[in-house]
């Protein structure tokens, strides 16, 4: 996972795609005490963050049953801290088969700005890139040439046939 | 044996067909075409031969034949293949597009011929650049968008420019020689040699050994080259258009890669942890050995490099 915090230079010198300072972790919700605990445990462990972090978080739960914890801030050695950190605190807590994805949010400069996508497959233990274009379609050539880009440096999905999308992503804040 | 021969012969003439895998119908046709005359030519030399013909004439005879048919192989892939020669009236996107490369290039340009099939594919003919046609069918034109259309098309005319019919030629020149005196000389162990040389049995042995050890080598070596052009190809033919991502995209359309990239949401995979245990797909090097052409992922792969190198 930490691969991201030199591959996001790459991206930035070859590509011209900019982290926009958002990134989430996301797993299934159960219910039940024990997990109703560990999100109050990972939201205490947050707010306990934010005087020495400077980072805003958020939890989201979306349709298909998946608690999203979305991170918004400046320096990106804070984010991943944070986002490793609750990933951690997910699988410490028994719920690791719960734990999904993390990911990684960028800004195409050199084409106006549009969203592209790093998703971390924690099953895999890799990463793909995601470049949605509308409600189901995505940019194929555009996260091919992200993998060109920085396919050797990290632990990357190289069978295509696994790059699941994740559509409407709940990164941007709602308000 | 003689299929493969053919086959092999046939490739030398019609030059690549780079998505064979899934058009293989016009592969074949261009392969029976060639077959049926191959074997008309041997029929008729037996004749020859069966009349009391010597041996001079005969070998004379079939050099012009063979001239013949490297002379007309472009008219007998176009018939073969039901590809017609198109005009600027008839296809005036097509004629623009090509001009737009060939002027930038400064290449001369070629005719352009259409087949009306729904299978995405494109092949270049022709002995010198400037006799040269390009075909493409409707299916690629439908599929691609004109930007990965420049790329296939530019593809082509590299392999135009490059020469790589000749170079095929000339690299199979060793194998066909190997492949006939493998025959010729099993034939003469077969039939006891003709007439005196009884002695002769460990001599033609050696022939026939070394015969099989050049042809094998040959074919595996004419196989690595033509991957090796296709390589090359697809590099000349990205610099030709500056977009290698396009190209690199067309060959996924037209594989079905990109059909297999995924819509469906990860969060409607769960409960198919499983399913992530499976190993990467990789290419087996055997098949790797003996095909003409590398396989998709890998030249994707180089493109996609190149574009990387490129922005």
């Amino acid at each position: 996972m930490f691969s991201i915090s030199s591959a996001y230079i790459t991206l930035e010198v070859k590509l011209g795609l900019k982290v926009t300072g958002r990134c989430a972790v996301t797993f299934k919700t159960v219910s039940g005490t024990f997990f109703y605990e560990m999100e109050q445990d990972i939201k205490r462990f947050l707010t306990s963050l934010q005087p020495e972090f400077d980072l805003a978080y958020r939890a989201v739960t979306d349709s298909y049953g998946y608690m999203w914890i979305v991170f918004e801030g400046k320096r990106i050695e804070d984010l991943l801290a944070a986002l490793t950190a609750t990933g951690d605190m997910v699988e410490e807590k028994g719920f690791s088969d719960q734990l999904l994805a993390a990911v990684f949010e960028f800004a195409n400069e050199r084409q106006g700005g549009g969203h592209q996508y790093l998703i971390y497959n924690y099953r895999r233990n890799n990463f793909y890139p995601f470049v949605p274009t509308g409600q189901k379609t995505r940019d194929t050539e555009q996260e091919m040439i992200m993998m060109s880009a920085i396919g050797e440096e990290m632990p990357f999905e190289k069978d295509m046939t696994l790059w699941y999308p994740l559509w409407d992503l709940p990164l941007k804040s709602p308000g | 044996m003689i299929i493969k021969r053919l086959r092999h012969e046939v490739r030398v003439y019609t030059k690549k067909a780079p998505w064979q895998k899934r058009d293989n119908g016009l592969t074949a046709r261009i392969i029976v075409s060639f077959a049926i005359l191959t074997i008309l030519y041997l029929v008729f030399l037996s004749v020859l031969a069966y009349v009391g013909l010597g041996a001079i004439p005969i070998a004379v005879i079939a050099g012009i034949m063979i001239l013949a048919q490297w002379y007309f192989s472009d008219k007998i892939v176009l018939w073969s293949t039901g590809a017609k020669i198109v005009s600027r009236e008839q296809f005036p996107e097509l004629h623009d597009l090509v001009e737009r490369i060939v002027a930038r290039n400064n290449l001369p340009k070629p005719r352009i011929a259409v087949i009306n099939t729904k299978m995405p594919n494109a092949f270049a003919t022709g002995k010198t650049p400037k006799s040269s046609i390009v075909t493409v069918t409707t299916g690629l034109m439908d599929q691609l968008e004109t930007e990965e259309l420049e790329g296939v098309i530019a593809h082509e005319l590299s392999h135009i420019k490059n020469r790589d019919v000749l170079v095929l030629t000339l690299a199979s020149l060793f194998s066909t020689i190997a492949w006939y005196l493998m025959q010729s000389s099993l034939y003469g162990g077969m039939y006891g040699g003709y007439g005196r040389r009884r002695d002769g049995g460990g001599g033609m042995l050696l022939v026939l050994l070394v015969a099989i050890i050049t042809w094998f080598v040959s074919f595996l070596m004419i196989r690595a080259i033509s991957r090796y052009r296709e390589f090359v190809a697809d590099r000349d033919g990205a610099l030709m258009t500056g977009k290698p991502s396009k190209l690199a995209s067309a060959l996924l359309k037209i594989s079905g890669t990109m059909k297999r990239i995924p819509t469906q949401d990860l969060r409607q995979m769960e409960g198919m942890n499983a399913f992530f245990i499976i190993p990467a797909l990789s290419g087996s090097s055997f098949a790797n050995l003996f095909s003409t052409h590398p396989p998709v992922d890998q030249r994707v792969k180089k493109l996609l490099e190149m574009e990387a190198a490129m922005s």
